[in-house]
């Protein structure tokens, strides 16, 4: 009876064990990305998908605005700034839109439930040298309140915690 | 004795002309439109009004806080287009989307449509940005082609964004025998 306890109690610190070590290593491994002082932005590409060039543009500003609002990096470069090039540890953000669907303000206000605006843009960050570091597929919406250029808003404020969670060294850290 | 007195009478016309034609011409070129400025000029907010202006080879957006210049030869690009809004909009609007029995919802069938005039343009360090404004309709076509006139680049063809009154009567007068 009380070498089965044993065994028992063995069997349960061996399964803990397994169960936790992964998690250990997960919380331990490096980052898989390097940290970054400054990002440069280039302007949005969307070559499959015809997209509106208001859309385009607000896409791009609002990604800058968010940037700059959320913190962390030194400088936030637009496309073609010359200033970028002198920047080491420069990471780049290309993003490409998949997916669009022009959705009605007045259906969403109407009916509640039809007329979501919805924007999918792959977002890939590179070094300065074009070597992927970070890809991403975010989506942008807006489904009640707001007009269309509204989920412009919504994906820039993702991609900009994206980028913020994975090049902004923490304080701490 | 005749002559002369045609002579003047034809002078007299090209003078009329020539007077009311020198005025429309400058105030084209300083004509303010209202607009709405919904995204990009730095240091001017969001959803600001204010006024646009096109004259001495820039792009001029005034409001009651802030100001902003753009000149026409950074601009790369002038789309035009046109989209829709509630009649009673901003915070009014949104709060008469809580009105009962769906009179909020009745509310947003009304709307009122908009030009838009998207420019993108490039600052003295190369970087590229990209600026939106809504004003009233027919009133992004005429701001384009002074820009266009003025030094800006556009990728779509005036011709085509146009009307097209005029364009077509030329072609019409060109076709003929």
């Amino acid at each position: 009876m009380k070498t089965s306890i044993q065994v028992f109690g063995a069997c349960l610190l061996v399964l803990t064990i397994s169960l936790a070590t992964p998690k250990w290593r997960v919380q331990a491994a490096p980052p898989l990305v390097s940290k970054a002082s400054a990002i440069q932005v280039l302007m949005i590409q969307s070559d499959e998908i015809k997209l509106p060039v208001e859309f385009q543009i607000s896409l791009y500003e609002h990604l800058i605005q968010q940037l700059e609002k959320k913190g962390g990096f030194q400088h936030v470069y637009r496309d073609g700034d010359k200033n970028a090039a002198g920047v080491a540890d420069l990471v780049v953000l290309h993003s490409t839109v998949r997916g669009f669907k022009k959705g009605s303000e007045m259906a969403r206000q109407v009916t509640t439930v039809t007329g979501e605006t919805s924007i999918d843009v792959h977002c890939q960050f590179t070094d300065k040298d074009g070597k992927s570091v970070l890809e991403s597929d975010l989506n942008g919406k807006v489904m009640f309140f707001g007009g269309n250029l509204r989920a412009t808003f919504d994906f820039a404020k993702k991609a900009a915690k994206l980028a913020h969670d994975n090049f902004v060294a923490k304080s701490g850290s | 004795m005749r002559w002369p007195s045609w002579n003047v009478s034809i002078g007299f016309v090209l003078l009329l002309f020539s007077a009311l034609a020198v005025p429309s011409l400058a105030q084209q070129a300083t004509d303010r439109v209202n607009v709405v400025h919904v995204v990009g000029l730095r240091g001017v907010k969001e959803n600001a009004k204010g006024t646009l202006t096109v004259e001495n080879g820039n792009l001029r957006f005034v409001d009651s806080k802030a100001k902003a210049v753009v000149a026409t030869t950074a601009i790369e690009d002038v789309v035009t287009g046109n989209e829709s809004q509630r009649m009673i909009h901003g915070s009014v609007g949104t709060l008469t989307m809580f009105a009962p029995y769906g009179g909020g919802r009745f509310l947003s069938l009304f709307r009122s449509k908009l030009d838009t005039l998207t420019i993108q343009y490039r600052d003295s360090d190369g970087g590229l940005h990209g600026a939106i404004f809504t004003m009233a309709v027919g009133k992004a076509e005429p701001l384009k082609k002074l820009l266009v006139a003025q030094g800006a680049h556009t990728s779509t063809p005036l011709q085509d964004s146009s009307s097209g009154s005029t364009p077509k009567t030329d072609a019409a007068r060109e076709q003929k025998p």
